[in-house]
């Protein structure tokens, strides 16, 4: 009874906090450029292509370009998603709400936990129609159908709580654009330094290291530390988009990028809570 | 009502408050007084758990100010209230009803009621970003109306108001604190708070002057206004 008293103030946080970022004109244009898009890219899906002399066939050139426009779609909606929850707080306080919403007997707690699930729904949802619209490209036009395709989008939104905590708890740190800018240098370096150790795994790479074997080698543990503990947003990613194989030949997927975001966005939470417990309310 | 003990605010070297006590009696009209930057806004929000105090004691109906359960029967109005643009009249009333938990069609009469006690029948459903100044404000009462509070927190509720509705405000005030309801008016509308509180504070500089009943703080053949300017000019 406790429990469905507290839960209805927050249900109700996020229906507003919903209702008022789609009535934005900029989320509106944000979705509908991002929805043209998406319909631009597939006659890519239908194009001849060669790799070493030999043409590929339809469906692993649709699997393929699916699975890169899945990474896409889910870097691009982090992006989004950080801008729209930059100014979340800040359009709160000038518009009055946060004033009255606290006014009434609503907690802090209930408040800020009411702006993350309104927000984060919202992310998900424009994920989610943006890979619902992959999805039915290739599975009505091109004939080839992922079933795994839309479960790995909503696997894919682990990333986006990620997003929305770390913003929102960097503005009220420092201004918007900052905490943008941060969040925004968090997935850049992720990705890159995810990417930079799948290519020093690489025969090449590998030759190449084995060949400088003799030369003295600088100790790099604490970077390998600093990665290993870096935000996985790319390795939840990886992780979802080994979902929209239909196979299962491709191993073992590591899940440890789930749990390091998982245990990100706990952590962000609650600092998150901590802080605007004692946030001025002006 | 309301009890303030030893509240003291500080912002770094700043004291926005000094060491404040008074308290607010059931059914009583208040009016805290004081010049810009005089502490009043900030313990306003003290009051409404918007600033942590950095000492002291504050409680509205003997539940501390910082659990949320003492803002159920509170209604606030802000100082040049704000209210999201997108929104009409109608809904942001209905959201106000909504937080508080009233059943819609409870919530349906109340707004219709509330509309015609703030004079803005026939405006209710245009968009918040028509409205003048003054409208936001009638709808910023009246979303403070909403439940039927019984203690009401006003933060200069006639500001940008035109003089017919200043007046408006003050009947309605005036017909408030006759059914009974706790008010604490924040204003420097001294003339209106000379007809309207029976009891005031003055506080300048953070400090709390005087807390009285008007009759004993207005001498004979003097105005509050008059007692107010001596006071904080010492």
């Amino acid at each position: 009874m406790e429990t469905s008293k507290s839960l209805l103030p927050i249900t109700r946080i996020t229906k507003y906090t919903l209702i008022d970022e789609v009535q934005q004109r900029s989320f509106v244009v944000m979705f509908v450029f991002c929805a043209i898009c998406i319909f631009l890219v597939r006659g890519c899906y239908q194009g001849n292509y060669m790799v070493n002399g030999q043409a590929l066939d339809a469906e692993t050139i649709v699997r393929t370009l699916s699975k890169a426009t899945f990474h896409v779609i889910g870097a691009g909606v982090m992006v989004i998603t950080a801008l729209l929850s930059m100014r979340l707080f800040r359009r709160d306080r000038n518009e009055g709400m946060q004033s009255c919403i606290l006014s009434k007997p609503i907690a802090r707690w209930q408040y800020v936990m009411g702006k993350i699930l309104g927000l984060w729904v919202l992310s998900t949802l424009f994920m989610f129609i943006l890979h619902s619209i992959v999805f039915l490209i290739t599975s009505i036009n091109l004939k080839v159908f992922m079933p795994g395709y839309l479960f790995a989008s909503l696997l894919c939104s682990i990333n986006l709580l990620f997003v929305v905590n770390a913003v929102l708890l960097l503005s009220l740190l420092m201004s918007e654009i900052v905490a943008f800018l941060c969040v925004l240098g968090v997935g850049v370096v992720g990705f890159v330094s995810d990417g930079i150790v799948a290519a020093s795994q690489s025969q090449i790479a590998q030759a190449m290291v084995q060949q400088s074997a003799g030369h003295p080698q600088t100790d790099l543990t604490w970077w390998k530390i600093v990665y290993f503990f870096w935000p996985k947003l790319l390795g939840v990613q990886q992780l979802a988009s080994s979902l929209i194989e239909s196979k299962s030949s491709h191993g073992f997927v590591p899940i440890y990028p789930l749990f390091n975001v998982l245990i990100y966005c706990l952590i962000l939470g609650a600092l998150l809570f901590k802080r605007f417990r004692n946030e001025d309310i002006v | 009502m309301i009890e303030l003990k030893n509240v003291t605010k500080r912002y770094g070297s700043l004291t926005a408050v000094d060491d404040v006590s008074f308290s607010v009696k059931t059914g009583e009209c208040f009016a805290l007084l004081g010049p810009n930057g005089a502490g009043k806004t900030t313990i306003v929000k003290v009051l409404l758990d918007f600033i942590r105090p950095s000492s002291g004691v504050l409680s509205i109906s003997g539940i501390p100010s910082t659990h949320a359960e003492c803002r159920q029967s509170i209604g606030y109005l802000a100082e040049n209230h704000h209210i999201p643009p997108s929104l009409s009249g109608w809904e942001y009333l209905m959201r106000s009803a909504e937080l508080l938990e009233i059943n819609r069609s409870e919530a349906i009469y109340q707004c219709n009621r509330i509309v015609e006690l703030i004079g803005m029948q026939g405006r209710e459903n245009t968009k918040v970003g028509t409205y003048s100044k003054g409208m936001v404000q009638r709808f910023g009462l009246g979303a403070a109306l909403m439940g039927d509070p019984k203690l009401l927190i006003l933060d200069e509720p006639t500001s940008g108001l035109d003089p017919i509705g200043i007046r408006e405000i003050r009947r309605l005030l005036e017909s408030f604190k006759d059914q009974g309801m706790t008010i604490f008016l924040n204003s420097h509308m001294l003339s209106e708070v000379e007809k309207i509180c029976d009891t005031a504070a003055i506080i300048n500089r953070g400090k709390l002057l005087v807390k009285d009943s008007i009759s004993a703080i207005v001498k004979d053949g003097e105005a509050l206004e008059d007692v107010f300017v001596r006071l904080v000019k010492g």
